[in-house]
C-alpha cells in the first residue's frame, strides 16, 4: 500500500475512527507526566512532544497485570478476559523499536500469553521523532528518529499534513477502514518527509560506537570501573522502569478478604530485594553488582541470546537520573577500560 | 447520607483501660451502635500508624483509637507516645483529603463505660455522616 | 564567597590524612545542568570538585546509603572517618543521623559549605532547553550567571532557584569540621504559605489534587532511596510478610505508601527537598513533608536536625503536648 497523506484538520476525525474502531491509546498527562492511555473519540489529539515519561511499553506489559483470579480455599481459578484490539498513537520510532525487541525475550523458550496476546492486538501507529531530546542516542544502537522497525504505521509531520505510510499488513487494514479522509502523497510530500528524517537524524547530538561492547564486557566481570560508576547509584527503579525494554517482573499474590488474584508487576534488578534468597543471602549485594548487570544485561547478555542490543537510546534513564549516571559515559568506560 | 448507610468503624483498644472500659459498657448493658469492629491491643502506643493507613484501605469508614488517660498508661508512657504520634496522623489524613472526623482518638478509662457509649456514638455519627470511604480503598481496582 | 581553590587545597589535605577512607562532594555532571556527587579517593582527584549552584545533590544520603558487607574473616573492619561537603539542609542531615544514632560522629568528617541556593533544573532546562555541553554556574549576589555555550546570561535568583531554597532558613551548616567560606545570609523566613494554601481547601478539593498527583507514582522508591533520613536495613516497604502494602501501582496502594513515607519522616524531615527533586513524576512530596514539619515545630516548638543531643521527636514527648483532637 502506498504512503498517503492526512491533513490536519482531519486529524481529529482520524483520531475518532480510530477511538471508534478500537481501543485507542495516547500519550495524555497524567497530573504532570504524559503516559499512554486509553482515550476516547472526543479526545483532542495532541502530538508535539518530545517523548512520553513512561514509554510506550506500559500499553503491552502493564505495571500490574492480573495473571488469574481465584477464591481462597477453592481449585478453579478464572482467567482475565481477553483482550481487545488496541491502537497506539503517536508512538516514538524509539519505543515501538524497543517493542520488537522485548518481543524476543516474551516468545523464546516458552510463549508468554499475556504479552503476546496483547502483542498481538496492538496495532502500532508511530510519529517519526523530528525534536530529538538532548539525550537521544537511537542512531548509535540500531534504531534512528525515523526507524520503522515495531511499527505498523508511521506518521511524518509535514507541517501542514501527515504522510501516513503503512508498514504492516495490519497497518494496511487500520489505514484502509479509515481509507476516506486520505489524500494521496505526492512524490513531493515523499521527499520532504525523507528529508524531515535526516534532519532530524542530524539533531542527534550524542553517539556512541558500539561495536565491540559486547564482546569487550564479558572480560570486565571484575573491573573497577562498576564500583567507580556505581558510587553515586541511589538503587532506585527510575532507569529500569522508565526503560522501554527493561522487562524484569515480580509474581505477586494479592487477597482481598476471600477472592485473590495473582498479578506480576514490573521490577527492578536496581533494588536490592530483586535477587534477594530466602536465606538471606544476595548474590548481588551492593550497587556495583547491580550497575554491572544492567549493563551487562543490555549490551552483553541479551546480544548473546538475540543477537540485538536491548538499548534503544532514548535517553530517558540519563535523563531521568537523579545522580547523572550516564550510560553512554559507561559505555565510554567500557570501551576504554583495559 | 442516607439513613440505611452502616458505617464499618475500626476500633483499637488499648487492653487495659479502653477495652475494660468497653466490656464494662457491655456488662453494664449500656446500648451503643454495633458498627465497631475491636482489635484489642496491648497499648495504645502499639499501635503503628499503618494500621490506621490499611484499616482504611481495607473497608473501614473509620478509625478509632483509644486508650488510657494520660498518665494511667500501664506501660507509664505509651499513650504520650501514641498521642503525639496520631495527632500528626489526624492532620496528614485530613491534609490528603481523608474527611475530618473518619479517625478519632479518645482516652477511655476501665471505669468509663458510660463515656465509652458516648464515644462510640460520637464516632459512629461522624463516619455516617462522612459516608462510605472511598479516597484509597483497596476494593479490587484494576482486578 | 565560594573558594574553589580553598575547597580543592582542603580537600586534598582531608582526603590525604589517613583516618579519613574517602571524601564525597560533586563534580560536573556528563552533560548540559547536570552534577554528579564525586567520591574522591586521593588528592590527584580534587581539580574534579566543584561547588555550584547546580549542587542540589544531599550527599549525606551516602553515609547510610553505602552498603556495609560482612567483614571476611581476619580482616579488620575500615574505620576510617568518611569525609562529606554538606550544604546548610545537608548538615541537617547529618545532625538528624546523628541523633537517630544513624552513623556515629566519629566516622565522619563534616566539611561545611555555606550556600547561597541551589537551582531547580526543571526550571533551568525550561529556560535553556537542549544544552549538552557542560554549563558553569555561578552565584552572583542576587542573580545566577550562566556560562551558556552562546554567551553570559544572567538571572534573578527567584526564577531559577528551587523552591525549598527560597523560604531556606539554614543556609549555613548547623554543624561542621570546617567550613570553607564565610556564612551567607538566610534567604527566606522559612514560612509554609503553600501548606497553609492546601489546608484551607476542602476534603474533596484535597483529593482530587492527591488522587492525580499519586496516581501517577510508579513506585520507583526514587524518593524513598534519596531520602538521607530513609536507611532502614529493612524497610517495610520492601516486607512481604507482613506485606503492609502491596507492590502493585494503583490509587489505593501509592496513597498508603506516600502516606507511609511522609508519615516515617514527621518530626524527622529536614527539608533538603532531595525526594521531590528526584520524582521522575513530578508528585510535589515536599508538600507532605513540609506538612508534617508545620505540625511538628508550630505545635511542639521542635525542629529536627537542629542539636545533636536531642531526643528523636517521635520517641519522645511533653505530658502537656495538644491533645485538643481527642475525644
Amino acid at each position: 500500500m502506498d504512503s498517503m497523506k492526512l491533513s490536519k484538520d482531519k486529524l481529529n476525525s482520524f483520531v475518532a475512527i480510530l477511538a471508534e474502531q478500537k481501543q485507542l491509546y495516547m500519550p495524555q498527562a497524567e497530573g504532570e507526566t504524559l503516559k499512554y492511555s486509553p482515550v476516547n473519540a472526543k479526545v483532542q489529539p495532541d502530538l508535539v512532544f518530545s517523548n512520553t515519561a513512561v514509554p510506550a511499553k506500559s500499553v503491552v506489559f502493564p505495571q500490574v497485570e492480573t495473571l488469574f483470579r481465584y477464591e481462597v480455599e477453592k481449585t478453579d481459578i478464572k482467567m482475565p478476559a481477553g483482550e481487545e484490539e488496541r491502537v497506539l498513537l503517536g508512538v516514538r520510532p524509539c519505543d515501538a523499536r524497543a517493542m520488537s525487541i522485548v518481543d524476543n525475550l516474551f516468545s523464546w523458550d516458552v510463549d508468554d500469553p499475556y504479552y503476546l496476546g496483547k502483542r498481538e492486538k496492538t496495532i502500532v501507529v508511530g510519529l517519526a521523532c523530528q525534536k530529538p531530546g538532548v539525550n537521544c542516542f537511537c542512531s548509535s544502537v540500531g534504531g534512528g528518529p525515523a526507524s520503522t522497525e515495531g511499527l505498523d504505521v508511521l506518521l511524518t509531520d509535514l507541517g501542514e499534513s501527515f504522510l501516513v505510510k503503512p508498514l504492516t499488513e495490519k497497518g494496511e487494514k487500520l489505514c484502509q477502514a479509515a481509507g476516506e479522509i486520505f489524500e494521496e502523497a505526492s512524490s513531493d510530500d515523499l521527499n520532504s518527509a525523507e528529508k524531515l528524517h535526516q534532519e532530524a537524524a542530524a539533531l542527534i547530538s550524542r553517539s556512541i560506537e558500539t561495536g565491540g561492547i559486547p564482546e569487550k564486557l564479558p572480560g570486565l566481570w571484575e573491573s573497577g570501573i562498576w564500583k567507580e560508576v556505581s558510587n553515586a547509584c541511589l538503587g532506585c527503579g527510575i532507569c529500569t522502569f522508565l526503560c522501554p525494554t527493561c522487562h524484569c517482573f515480580d509474581i505477586q499474590d494479592e487477597i482481598e478478604g476471600f477472592e485473590g488474584r495473582r498479578c506480576r508487576m514490573w521490577d527492578s534488578c536496581m533494588f536490592g530485594e530483586y535477587t534477594l534468597h530466602t536465606s538471606g543471602h544476595n548474590p548481588r549485594p551492593t550497587r556495583r553488582e547491580r550497575t554491572r548487570n544492567r549493563i551487562n544485561h543490555k549490551y552483553n547478555y541479551f546480544v548473546q541470546k538475540f543477537d540485538v542490543i536491548a538499548c534503544v537510546g532514548c535517553g530517558r534513564c540519563i535523563s531521568s537520573c537523579p545522580v547523572n549516571i550516564d550510560i553512554i559515559e559507561i559505555l565510554q568506560q567500557v570501551k576504554e577500560a583495559q | 447520607m442516607s439513613e440505611q448507610f452502616q458505617p464499618n468503624v475500626v476500633a483499637f483498644l488499648c487492653n487495659w483501660c479502653s477495652y475494660a472500659g468497653a466490656d464494662l459498657a457491655g456488662t453494664s448493658r449500656i446500648k451503643y451502635p454495633h458498627n465497631l469492629n475491636v482489635i484489642r491491643v496491648m497499648c495504645s502506643g502499639r499501635v503503628n500508624p499503618l494500621f490506621v493507613i490499611n484499616a482504611f484501605q481495607q473497608g473501614a469508614d473509620g478509625v478509632l483509637i483509644s486508650g488510657c488517660h494520660p498518665g494511667d498508661c500501664h506501660y507509664m508512657e505509651g499513650n504520650f507516645y501514641a498521642r503525639r504520634r496520631f495527632s500528626l496522623m489526624n492532620e496528614l489524613l485530613e491534609y490528603v483529603g481523608v474527611e475530618p472526623g473518619r479517625f478519632n482518638m479518645s482516652w477511655v478509662s476501665a471505669s468509663e463505660g458510660a463515656k465509652w457509649k458516648d464515644v462510640v456514638a460520637g464516632v459512629v455519627e461522624k463516619a455516617k455522616e462522612a459516608g462510605p470511604f472511598d479516597q484509597f480503598r483497596r476494593n479490587k481496582i484494576n482486578w | 564567597m565560594v573558594d574553589l581553590e580553598k575547597m580543592r587545597t582542603i580537600a586534598k589535605e582531608t582526603v590525604s590524612r589517613d583516618d579519613v577512607r574517602y571524601l564525597i562532594g560533586w563534580r560536573q555532571g556528563t552533560y548540559g545542568f547536570r552534577v554528579s556527587p564525586h567520591f574522591m579517593k586521593g588528592p590527584e582527584e580534587a581539580e574534579k570538585l566543584i561547588f555550584s549552584p547546580l549542587c542540589s545533590n544531599n550527599l549525606a544520603t551516602y553515609l547510610t546509603l553505602t552498603e556495609k558487607l560482612p567483614v571476611p574473616r581476619g580482616e579488620q573492619p575500615d574505620s576510617r572517618k568518611i569525609a562529606v561537603m554538606v550544604k546548610g539542609c545537608d548538615s541537617r542531615a547529618v545532625v538528624q543521623q546523628l541523633i537517630e544514632k544513624g552513623i556515629e560522629r566519629e566516622r565522619v568528617f563534616v566539611i561545611g559549605c555555606p550556600c547561597e541556593g541551589v537551582l531547580d533544573l526543571k526550571k533551568v532546562e525550561e529556560k535553556f532547553p537542549g544544552i549538552l555541553s557542560p554549563v558553569e554556574v555561578e552565584w552572583s549576589g542576587d542573580k545566577i550567571i550562566f556560562t551558556l555555550p552562546d554567551g553570559v546570561k544572567e538571572v534573578p535568583k527567584g526564577e531559577v532557584l528551587a523552591k525549598k531554597c527560597l523560604s531556606c532558613r539554614y543556609p549555613n551548616p548547623v554543624m561542621s569540621d570546617i567550613t570553607l567560606w564565610d556564612e551567607v545570609k538566610s534567604l527566606g523566613d522559612g514560612n509554609y504559605e503553600d501548606v497553609k494554601e492546601m489546608e484551607e481547601k476542602n476534603p474533596q478539593e484535597k483529593w482530587s489534587f492527591w488522587k492525580d498527583k499519586f496516581s501517577s507514582c510508579i513506585r520507583c522508591y526514587s524518593c524513598r532511596n534519596v531520602c538521607p533520613m530513609c536507611y532502614c536495613e529493612d524497610c517495610v516497604l520492601d516486607r512481604l510478610n507482613p506485606q503492609w502494602i502491596n507492590r502493585s501501582a494503583n490509587i489505593s496502594e501509592n496513597s498508603a505508601f506516600q502516606l507511609a513515607r511522609a508519615f516515617h519522616l514527621a518530626g524527622r524531615c529536614i527539608e533538603c527537598g532531595e525526594c521531590e527533586r528526584v520524582c521522575p513524576v513530578d508528585i510535589p512530596l515536599m508538600a507532605l513533608n513540609r506538612k508534617l514539619a508545620k505540625e511538628v515545630r508550630e505545635q511542639y516548638e521542635f525542629e529536627p536536625g537542629l542539636d545533636p543531643e536531642s531526643k528523636p521527636f517521635q520517641s519522645s514527648y511533653r505530658p502537656n503536648d495538644k491533645e485538643d483532637f481527642i475525644l
